[in-house]
């Protein structure tokens, strides 16, 4: 039956930013399908309260203390996962930094600010995958979801950082798509459009009235997104960018409720 | 059929439960996979041909569909095209009590030199893969706008996305497809439809005339990531996906069911 096939019983599936936004809804709505979780953030008080709402569930959840921008501690990561767990299931790419940064003119970013971005986002993505693809080839298989951003696909004033490690983690997800094709591994990108965590991004962002289903995103919507692609139900799907943004990508030629003719 | 008191509550979202359903197109494999899947997820489902001479491969369709315990109707169309799509919304309308989720299923190859295609290959490519699609968007669309809204899905091809060579006016049609869900889904995003898209790759599928062509097949399983062709089945999970509430900040969206085929340079 189709639904069975999205059940993620017993699956174990680490998560990178899982103390708040994305990556714990993710970490919630995975145990809620029968995953057990491994959660990595930097900061542990916000771990253990992701790690509260897992075990509410009757889930295992273990915490890892992660600075992603560093690879060893990605390394660290992935050994703290297999011993535990003996194998990972699902590696879901989702800690994130600068996506309240935006404004900043080109001549007053620092190489450190750029570099430190760089590494968070994308390199993050590339050191957790070297990490697991071991055993997920030893397993036979496995699922990488890497969580990109609107910003990836389309340029916005004053944004560098995040618009091109965005872009790449694109990329980063079409080249482990084909190359471990064989070995059954699917690679998948989430790519979230607005998705306002606190007060000043939502005022940022207009509370998100020229998104054109009329809302933004809630952290919540991106759950069911990812247990699709952790599933049995997504095994054909592989190097995809599946944008979940209320239908903003689809357009943005005109601005939001003006159109030819009769305004929609 | 689903039951949703024995699902993890994780996957709530993704029952159809009560949900009545239009599938145009489940004479064929993919179709027929659709109509099922939206059976098992719960939902109530009416399947419609354009074709007269599809009435035995519906009537076992249904036979599937109330196989897993779910609500089948089968309306086979003869009349013009417009008439029929617009008396088939009506139809889910009265007979199942409503009209939540169209699935347009519709596939018409055309393979061979442009320049010599006639102008009725033209008309017959772009009237089965995008005429019937837009007016079955549109009366499914006249419905669910009266009633608050509902979900639709077409099922296209890999080829909206990309060129190849001798199937020039095939990739023009599904690609104007691709590019009218965009348009429709903005249009309507205020007013409770959602509209997406699954971008089929190379299916495994009885008669499937590029494949059933020379040595075409086996040069191209070689190259496929997953060195095989897909599966009708296999569209199931991203069908279920996009028509139910989990999908429901997706629209004007397209998910590639094709192994990372269209990663290939």
């Amino acid at each position: 039956m189709i639904l069975d096939s999205f059940k993620l019983d017993g699956k174990v599936a680490v998560i990178t930013g899982a103390g708040r936004g994305l990556g714990r809804a993710m970490a919630v709505r995975f145990a809620n399908c029968g995953a057990d979780i491994v959660a990595a953030a930097r900061t542990v008080s916000q771990l253990e309260e992701t790690a509260d709402l897992v075990r509410q569930v009757g889930r295992k959840c273990v915490i890892v203390p992660t600075d992603v921008g560093e690879s060893a501690q990605c390394n660290a990561l992935i050994a703290a996962a297999i011993k535990e767990f003996e194998r990972v299931d699902v590696m879901i790419n989702n800690a994130g930094i600068g996506e309240d940064s935006f404004g900043k003119p080109i001549e007053k970013i620092t190489d450190e600010e750029w570099h430190r971005g760089i590494d968070v986002n994308l390199s993050s993505q590339f050191y957790c995958a070297r990490a697991v693809i071991p055993h997920m080839v030893a397993a036979k298989r496995g699922k990488i979801i890497n969580v990109a951003s609107g910003y990836g696909l389309r340029g916005g004033k004053h944004n560098y950082m995040y618009a091109c490690s965005k872009g790449a983690i694109l990329q980063l997800t079409r080249s482990l798509a084909l190359t471990y094709a064989d070995n059954n591994i699917q690679t998948n990108c989430i790519v979230p459009g607005i998705f306002p965590h606190n007060e000043a991004m939502m005022k940022f962002f207009k509370g998100g009235k020229f998104i054109p289903i009329g809302r933004p995103g809630q952290d919540e919507d991106v759950g069911p997104l990812a247990v699709f692609l952790a599933s049995e139900a997504s095994n054909h799907v592989n190097g995809e960018l599946i944008i979940i943004d209320g239908g903003g990508l689809a357009g943005g030629v005109t601005p939001m409720g003006v159109a030819p003719g009769n305004p929609t | 059929m689903a039951d949703v008191k024995t699902l993890p509550a994780g996957l709530k979202e993704f029952s159809l439960d009560g949900k009545a359903a239009l599938v145009i197109g489940a004479e064929h494999a993919v179709g027929r996979v659709a109509a099922i899947t939206l059976a098992e997820a719960g939902a109530k489902v009416l399947i419609a041909s354009q074709d007269a001479g599809t009435e035995d491969n519906l009537k076992e369709v249904a036979k599937a569909i109330e196989g897993v315990g779910a609500k089948a109707l089968i309306q086979v169309q003869r009349a013009a095209l417009r008439a029929d799509l617009s008396a088939t919304a009506d139809l889910a309308v009265s007979k199942l009590g409503g009209l939540d989720i169209l699935v347009t299923a519709l596939d018409a190859p055309f393979y061979g030199p442009a320049e010599n295609a006639d102008d009725s290959a033209f008309d017959r490519v772009f009237e089965e893969n995008f005429k019937t699609a837009w007016m079955a968007f549109q009366e499914a669309g006249r419905v669910m706008l009266k009633h608050g809204g509902g979900v639709i899905v077409n099922i296209n091809s890999v080829l909206a996305e990309r060129g190849v060579p001798n199937a020039t006016l095939y990739c023009a049609a599904k690609g104007a497809v691709r590019n009218l869900v965009r348009a429709l889904s903005l249009e309507w995003a205020r007013r409770g439809i959602r509209l997406n898209m699954l971008e089929c790759g190379w299916i495994d599928e009885e008669g499937a005339v590029a494949l059933e062509a020379g040595d075409f097949s086996e040069k191209l399983i070689k190259y496929l990531p997953y060195r095989r062709l897909v599966k009708p089945e296999e569209i199931a999970g991203a069908l279920l996906y996009l028509v139910s509430p989990a999908a429901s900040f997706v629209t004007g969206e397209s998910i590639a069911i094709d192994g990372g085929l269209l990663c290939r340079v």
